[in-house]
């Protein structure tokens, strides 16, 4: 299953209080709404999915005062900070599988994980079956 | 004893339950297997409902605008309210708003109108900061957080673990060690800014429930003199209070999801047919119910008879943990049979049962451990202190 919601414009003014800081998978999307990354805030992850939005989107100014130990973008590849411009996400405690599971999803409709996970850590995602089934918005 | 609900209770638990399950669970359809909130319409459409049940704020007392409903009611009433899927730590999604500490009842006029009111209103959010790295279960000991004073003001540094909600929170009251030589009487509570230079969240620490802990340090702090929350060297005692307080509410929520859970196995096995027999024509299954509900029984009768003690005024600390231990171990056993007799779909998050199974293990941890509840009570048994 897709992650069912809508895009999102990334709204540097939003209070970042308000974006969750829980484990969960989340996808990328560029100006023309086409999904570039799937991405997951681990169990591991410093700051939840609150800290890898801002690792892509990167912090607004004025965000030196806010509390907490700021996200780096180490990692993340500098197209996909370019690009980026929306995003959705699903709170999701098992990160991990949901996150191969979003992958295959896509890879069964598009015929590929999106253009910037082909990164070297990227998981083996497995395939679906021999019934090859497109989602139709599932 | 009378344990019978009044007409009043009973009314109030309908109106709840009705809520619950006509209001609550048809929205946890469209969220995340995780989720804890709805849509900003849904929130907003249920707290109006529940200000005009005139439940808002239950726990808030006549004189600070609420309802001023006695802990016995609430005690029930919270038993109702985690009734679905994210009940445990999303109870009702928020609708019934989230009460104060206790203790700002009990601040300065100045701490009053900073804290208190704003967080009546829901303008403030605030965490418990007691537990440190150095341990959570002995906290007169374990708490090297130091602060040192200077002229009118502390200067604070250290560092608290595993604080829910400090990375949200606008406050948070934190026990810091004020006098190292006076062990217990050393300690005093601090209301602290989570905007105030020197304090910051180092990260978020992912645990068994989807709502996550934090990890906080504190350098070079400074904190006015009239952060201090009740007296100097009062804080252990402050703290003591607030989780037995607590603990009664704590253990009642446990039993909620219990219940939900109880309920929903005694459905399935009534419908899922193996062999040629539903499930529960087999004396196994049926023992396994009626064990839920032998446990769901006695832990509920000791959780209100806490309440009903606290309530008159009596000593209540025993009680308090006595029900926290009971209940949060008897919804652990609820649950785990409640799944056994769902079989593999017990396990899918398309039930909410894995969900419940990992949130309730942390209540036997939280707010004081099974074990330290088992030492409270011996205190007070035996009149002595452990490991002093
Ligand atoms: C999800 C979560 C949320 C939390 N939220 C908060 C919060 O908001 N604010 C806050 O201040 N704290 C919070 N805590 C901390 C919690 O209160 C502590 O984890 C708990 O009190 C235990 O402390 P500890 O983890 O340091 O274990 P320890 O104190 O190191 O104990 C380890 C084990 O030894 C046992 N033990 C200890 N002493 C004895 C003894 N005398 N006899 C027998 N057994 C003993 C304990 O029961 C436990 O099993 C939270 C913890 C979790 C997991």
């Amino acid at each position: 299953m897709r992650i069912r919601k809508e895009w999102k414009p990334w709204d540097p003014s939003v209070d970042f209080k308000k974006v969750p800081g829980t484990m969960g998978v989340y996808e990328i999307a560029d100006e023309q709404h086409a999904c570039i990354y799937i991405g997951y805030a681990g169990g591991t992850s410093p700051h939840g999915l609150r800290g890898e939005l801002y690792r892509i989107f990167g912090m607004p100014p004025g965000s030196e005062t806010w509390n907490w130990s700021h996200p780096q973008p180490d990692g993340i590849a500098p197209e996909l900070r370019q690009r980026a411009r929306y995003y959705r996400l699903e709170e999701n405690s098992n990160a991990y599988s949901r996150w191969v599971e979003c992958l295959t999803r896509y890879r069964e409709d598009y015929d590929d994980v999106p253009e910037l996970n082909h990164d070297a850590r990227a998981p083996r995602v497995p395939y679906l079956g021999r019934y090859h089934w497109k989602s139709e918005g599932i | 004893m009378d344990m019978a609900r009044s007409e009043e209770q009973q009314m109030i638990i309908d109106t709840v339950r009705k809520f619950i399950r006509e209001e609550v669970r048809p929205l946890e359809a469209d969220i995340d297997p995780d989720g804890s909130e709805v849509s900003p319409e849904d929130t907003e459409r249920l707290r109006q409902m529940v200000k005009d049940m005139g439940m808002w704020q239950m726990s808030v007392p006549e004189q600070y605008g609420g309802p001023g409903i006695d802990l016995v009611t609430r005690t029930m009433v919270a038993e109702e309210l985690t009734q679905h899927k994210a009940g445990l730590y999303a109870p009702a999604f928020g609708a019934f708003g989230e009460a104060p500490p206790a203790h700002l009842y009990d601040a300065t006029d100045e701490q009053k109108e900073k804290y208190l009111y704003p967080a009546i209103r829901e303008e403030k959010r605030h965490f418990f900061g007691l537990s440190e790295p150095s341990g959570g279960s002995d906290p007169a000991r374990a708490i090297r957080t130091r602060a040192v004073r200077d002229g009118d003001s502390w200067v604070i540094n250290g560092g608290k673990l595993w604080n829910s909600g400090a990375d949200t929170a606008d406050f948070g009251i934190i026990y810091v060690r004020t006098d190292p030589t006076k062990g217990r009487q050393g300690i005093t509570a601090f209301i602290v800014d989570t905007d105030t230079p020197g304090f910051k969240v180092n990260r978020l620490i992912q645990v068994m429930r989807v709502y996550h802990t934090t990890e906080l340090s504190f350098t070079d702090m400074r904190v006015p003199h009239s952060a201090i929350l009740g007296e100097e060297g009062g804080g252990f005692a402050l703290a003591n209070d607030y989780l037995a307080r607590n603990r009664i509410p704590y253990a009642a929520e446990c039993l909620g999801i219990a219940q939900y859970a109880h309920e929903l196995a005694v459905e399935w096995s009534k419908q899922r047919v193996t062999f040629g027999e539903p499930l529960a024509s087999r004396q196994s299954i049926q023992w396994m119910l009626v064990d839920n509900e032998i446990d769901l029984r006695t832990s509920r009768w000791i959780a209100l008879d806490a309440a009903a003690k606290a309530e008159r005024g009596e000593p209540f600390r025993f009680e308090s943990s006595m029900a926290k231990l009971l209940c949060t171990e008897a919804a652990s056993r609820v649950i785990d049979r409640s799944m056994q007799i769902y079989g593999g779909l017990g396990m899918s998050k398309d039930m909410p049962f894995e969900r419940w199974y990992r949130e309730i293990r942390i209540r036997r941890i939280g707010e004081g451990t099974s074990e330290i509840q088992r030492v409270v009570m011996a205190r007070d048994l035996l009149n002595v202190r452990s490991g002093s």
